[in-house]
C-alpha cells in the first residue's frame, strides 16, 4: 500500500512538476470521512458547568470535569501579593494585556508558567493578518473569516478583530516590531509586503521574515521587562481562581516552582492569557505547540463559572514534520504553500488545492495516508512538501524569505532545496475556547481572557495569521477592560469559595473526584503538582 | 507521544546534569532528559524549533577541553557528552528607556549612549561571540551600536533567540542581548512608516471602512464555496 520513501522520490523527480489535481472528494465529504475530530469517540458531551450539554473533545473533557489541586488548607497562611489587575500567562496576549493595563495606570502582577516569552507566539512564523492593502477591506477580512470559520464565529468579536487590525499592526511598530516590506519598498513611504494566507479573497498576510512571532515576542518581551508598574512572576503557573462570596474572581492561587509552594495573589481584576492546548496530543497527534500549551486556563475559567464555546473544535495543521522522529510534529510554515509549495502523494501528484482552509488541506492529506498513497519512512507515514520545486521556480526563495524552514531542513539533515519534506498533520490550535465579548470580559464577574484560551473568533477553524492579530487586539481591549474593572468594587471575602459547589456538581453528575487539574506539563515531564507542593511543609 | 520510536535504536550513555543518561541515538538532550523520567519545568519553551532560547545547555564532548553552549531542542545527544542547563537567570533592569519617549532620531546615538554607556568599554574579548548558541556576531553589533550606527547593528541580531547567554559572558556588563532589541525596537519604532497602512489607518478613522454583519458574504446561504 504505503509507498516506500526511495520509490515516492523517484516518483517525485519523475512527474515533476506535479501536475494540479482537482480534489475528486467534495469537501463536505471530505471533512467527514477523514478530519480527526469527525471520528466517532473523539467528543463527549459535557455533563457540569456551564456549558453542559455542549460536546467537547475527550481529552478535554477529562481535564475540565474534574476536581482542583487546592483546598482551603492547602493555602491557609500562603503568602499573599496584592495588585489591581492579574495577567495569567507570560506569552504575546499576555504581554500586551499587562502592558497595556499599566499603562492605564494599574499595578500588574504578570504571572507566567515557564520564563516570559517561553509561548506559542514566540513560535508562529507565517504572518499576521491586517487588511491594510487598497483592493482589500475590513469588510472582506470579516467575510473571509467568517467563511473559513464556517460562519459559526461571533460576528461581533470578529468586527472588533478586523476593525483593530491596522491599529494593531501600527502599536506593533510603535513597540519596536519590524515588518517584511514588498520587495524595493522604501521604509518611509514604502508598502508592506503582503501575501495571501490560505482562504482569504485578498493578500493581507503581513509578516517578519518567517520568524514573525519571535519578532513580535522580542519587543513584547523588552516592552515587558522595563513598563514601569508590571511585577513579573517567572516560574509561577496558575493552580486555582480565587473567588469572593458572589462569584467575583478575586485573584489566583499561585505555585511557585521555586520554592514548591503556593502564593495567593489577589486582584481587582484576572485576566487569563494561558494559550493551547496542544501538548495534550488530542487523537494521539503531535503537537507543533510549546511545552505549556496544556489548557489550564479553561479549566481554571470553567470551574469558576465561565462558558465555553466551540470545544469540539481543533485545528491539525495539515503540515507537521512527519520524518526525522526527533523532530517529529514541528512546523514547516504555512508560507511555504503560501508562497506555492505543492503538497505531493506517493504517486508523485498532488491532490488538494495548497491554499485551501487547514481544515480541508489537513483532511486531504490524511486520506492520501489512508487510502495508500501516502508515503512511509522509517515507520511514519506523510505526503511530500515540494520545496526543491519552488525553488526551482523562485530560485533563492528559501534562503532569503523562508529562513526557519531551510534552518528545519537543515537540522533534519537535508538540503530543502533538493529534497521534499515529507510531512503530515500536527495539533496545533485548539479553535474554540472561553467565551468572551468584545471588551475580553466571560461570564464571570472580574475575569477576563484574551488570546488563544478563548473562543468565538476563529469559528471551527482559524485562518492563518488571525491567532496573532487576535492577541494583540483583544490583549489590548482586555487589558483597556481589565484596568478599568479594577477600579470598581473590590471583591471580598476572598477564597475557594465556587470549589463546594463544583464539587457538588460533579458528584451530582457520578464523575469522579479523583482526578485532579489542570495538568501544568504533559504528563511526559514528570511532574507532579501535590507533590511538589509536599517539598516545602 | 512525541516520540514514536517504536523499533529499537541504538542506545549511547552521557551524562546530563550530573545524571548519568541513556538514550537513543537521536533522540535530542531535551527528548533524553523527558525519556530518563526526569522532571522538566524550567528550561524548556518551544521544544523543538530552537526560537525561544529557553533550554540552554554547556556542552562538552569527550576530548574536549571547553565547553561549548547549545540549545537542548535542538542538540542531539552523543555518547560520552557532559551536559549541563544553564539555568534562566531574572533580567535586571539596569538599562531603562522609554521607546515612546524617543522621538527625535537625530539623537539615537546619544541614547543609545546614556542608556548603555558600557557599550563603549568592550574589551574585544569575544565572550559574548563564543556564549552565542545561534553565531550572532555579537561583538560586531556591540562595536557597530557604540558607533550609532543603528541599522547594520540591528540586522545583526535578527536571528537572536533572546537566550541571554551573551549578558552572562560579558565581563563589561554590557548586556548585548539588550542592546541588541534595543537598537532593533528603536530603528523599526522611529523609521518603519508604511504609506499603505497610513492610508488605511486614515479611512478608518474618517469611517471609510464601515463592516455590514449582513453582507451577503457574511452569510452561509449566499457565501460562494471557498
Ligand atoms: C509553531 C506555531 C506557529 C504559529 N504560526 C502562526 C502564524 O504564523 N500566525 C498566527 O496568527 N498564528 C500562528 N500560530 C498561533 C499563535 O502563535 C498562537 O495562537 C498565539 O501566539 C497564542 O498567543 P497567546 O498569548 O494566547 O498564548 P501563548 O503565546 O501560548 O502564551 C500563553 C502563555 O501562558 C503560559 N501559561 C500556560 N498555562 C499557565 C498557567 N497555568 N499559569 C501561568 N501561565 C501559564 C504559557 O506558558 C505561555 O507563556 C502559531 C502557533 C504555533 C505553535
Ligand atoms: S541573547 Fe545573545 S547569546 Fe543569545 S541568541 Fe541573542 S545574541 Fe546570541
Ligand atoms: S563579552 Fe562584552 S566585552 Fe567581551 S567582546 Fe562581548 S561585548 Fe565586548
Amino acid at each position: 500500500m504505503t509507498r516506500p520513501y526511495p520509490a515516492a522520490l523517484a516518483a517525485w523527480r519523475g512527474a515533476a512538476p506535479a501536475p494540479a489535481v482537482a480534489s475528486p472528494l467534495p469537501v463536505p465529504a471530505l471533512l467527514e470521512r477523514f478530519h480527526p475530530d469527525r471520528q466517532h469517540s473523539a467528543m463527549v458531551t459535557l455533563a457540569v458547568g456551564s456549558s453542559a450539554g455542549q460536546p467537547c473533545r475527550a481529552e478535554l473533557a477529562a481535564l475540565l470535569q474534574a476536581d482542583a489541586l487546592v483546598e482551603d488548607v492547602d493555602i491557609a497562611g500562603a503568602p499573599v501579593l496584592e495588585a489591581d489587575v492579574l495577567v495569567i500567562g507570560g506569552g504575546g496576549a499576555g504581554c500586551v494585556a499587562a502592558l497595556t493595563a499599566a499603562r492605564a495606570g494599574a499595578r500588574v502582577l504578570l504571572a507566567t508558567k515557564l520564563r516570559l516569552g517561553d509561548s506559542n507566539t514566540v513560535m508562529a512564523e507565517g504572518g499576521i493578518q491586517a487588511a491594510i492593502g487598497a483592493e482589500d477591506s475590513l469588510q472582506r477580512h470579516f467575510e473571509d473569516t467568517l467563511r473559513a470559520g464556517h460562519f459559526v464565529a461571533d460576528k461581533a468579536l470578529v468586527a472588533a478583530l478586523v476593525s483593530d487590525g491596522p491599529a494593531a499592526i501600527r502599536w506593533l511598530i510603535q513597540e519596536g516590531m519590524s515588518f517584511d516590506l514588498a520587495p524595493g519598498s522604501d521604509r518611509m513611504g514604502g508598502q508592506l509586503l503582503r501575501r495571501k494566507p490560505g482562504g482569504a479573497t485578498a493578500a493581507r498576510l503581513l509578516s517578519y521574515r518567517d520568524f514573525t512571532g519571535l519578532e513580535m515576542m522580542r519587543a513584547l518581551r523588552e516592552a515587558t521587562l522595563l513598563q514601569p508598574g508590571i511585577t513579573l512572576l517567572d516560574r509561577h503557573p496558575a493552580l486555582e481562581l480565587l473567588t469572593d462570596d458572589r462569584g467575583r474572581c478575586a485573584g489566583a492561587v499561585l505555585h511557585d516552582l521555586a520554592q514548591g509552594r503556593p502564593v495567593l495573589a489577589r486582584a481587582g481584576a484576572t485576566l487569563l492569557a494561558t494559550g493551547g492546548a496542544g501538548r495534550l496530543h488530542a487523537a494521539g497527534f503531535p503537537t507543533s505547540n510549546h511545552y505549556g500549551a496544556t489548557a489550564d486556563g479553561l479549566v481554571l475559567a470553567y470551574r469558576a463559572g465561565a462558558a465555553l464555546r466551540d470545544m469540539d473544535s481543533l485545528q491539525y495543521h495539515p503540515t507537521g514534520i512527519a520524518w526525522p522522529p526527533h523532530m517529529t510534529g514541528a512546523l514547516v510554515s504555512e508560507a511555504a504553500r503560501a508562497s506555492g509549495a505543492a503538497l505531493v502523494n506517493g504517486l508523485g501528484a498532488r491532490f488538494v488545492d495548497e491554499l485551501a482552509t487547514r481544515d480541508v488541506v489537513a483532511a486531504a492529506i490524511l486520506r492520501e495516508i489512508a487510502e495508500g498513497r501516502g508515503i512511509g519512512r522509517d515507520g511514519v507515514e506523510g505526503v511530500f512538501l515540494d520545496t526543491p520545486g519552488l525553488e526551482a521556480r523562485e530560485p533563492g526563495i528559501l534562503a532569503q524569505r523562508l529562513v526557519t524552514l531551510t534552518h528545519l531542513a537543515g537540522r533534519a539533515g537535508f538540503d530543502a532545496a533538493q529534497e521534499p519534506f515529507l510531512v503530515r498533520p500536527t495539533l496545533h490550535y485548539q479553535n474554540g475556547g472561553v467565551a468572551i465579548d468584545a471588551a475580553g470580559r466571560t461570564a464571570v464577574p472580574g475575569l477576563l481572557c484574551a488570546g488563544e484560551v478563548t473562543g468565538g473568533l476563529h469559528g471551527r477553524n482559524r485562518m492563518m495569521g488571525n491567532a496573532l492579530l487576535e492577541l494583540v487586539v483583544f490583549g489590548r481591549r482586555g487589558g483597556q477592560a481589565a484596568a478599568e474593572d479594577a477600579r470598581g468594587e473590590r471583591p471580598r471575602s476572598i477564597g475557594l469559595n465556587h470549589l463546594a459547589e463544583w464539587r457538588r456538581g460533579l458528584i451530582a453528575q457520578g464523575l469522579p473526584l479523583t482526578r485532579r487539574t489542570p495538568i501544568l506539563f504533559p504528563p511526559y515531564g514528570n511532574f507532579d503538582a501535590t507533590a511538589d507542593r509536599g517539598r516545602a511543609a | 507521544m512525541t516520540e514514536p520510536g517504536s523499533e529499537a535504536p541504538p542506545e549511547i550513555a552521557f551524562t546530563f546534569d550530573g545524571q548519568p543518561i541513556r538514550a537513543r541515538a537521536g533522540a535530542t538532550l531535551l527528548q533524553a532528559w523527558i525519556a530518563a523520567g526526569l522532571p522538566l519545568t524550567e528550561n524548556v519553551g518551544c521544544m523543538g524549533q530552537g526560537v525561544c532560547g529557553a533550554c540552554r545547555v554547556l556542552v562538552r564532548r569527550p576530548g574536549e577541553r571547553l565547553a561549548g553552549t547549545a540549545l537542548a531542542c535542538e542538540m542531539q545527544a552523543e555518547a560520552g557528552m557532559q551536559v549541563s542547563f544553564v539555568d534562566h537567570f531574572p533580567a535586571r533592569r539596569a538599562h531603562a528607556y522609554d521607546l515612546h519617549a524617543l522621538t527625535d532620531s537625530w539623537t539615537a546615538l546619544e541614547q543609545i549612549d546614556r542608556v548603555f554607556p558600557e557599550a563603549r568599554h568592550c574589551r574585544h574579548c569575544g565572550g559574548c561571540d563564543h556564549a552565542c548558541p545561534k553565531g550572532i556576531a555579537v561583538q560586531r553589533m556591540v562595536t557597530l551600536a557604540a558607533e550609532g550606527q543603528a541599522f547594520a547593528a540591528a540586522a545583526l541580531f535578527d536571528h537572536c533567540v533572546l537566550c541571554n547567554l551573551c549578558v552572562a559572558a560579558c565581563p563589561e556588563h554590557i548586556d548585548p542581548a539588550h542592546l541588541g532589541q534595543f537598537v532593533r525596537r528603536m530603528t523599526a519604532a522611529l523609521t518603519l512608516r508604511p504609506a499603505d497602512l497610513i492610508a488605511r489607518l486614515r479611512e478608518i478613522e474618517q469611517g471609510g471602512q464601515p463592516i455590514d454583519p449582513e453582507a451577503p458574504g457574511a452569510n452561509p446561504a449566499a457565501a460562494p464555496s471557498p
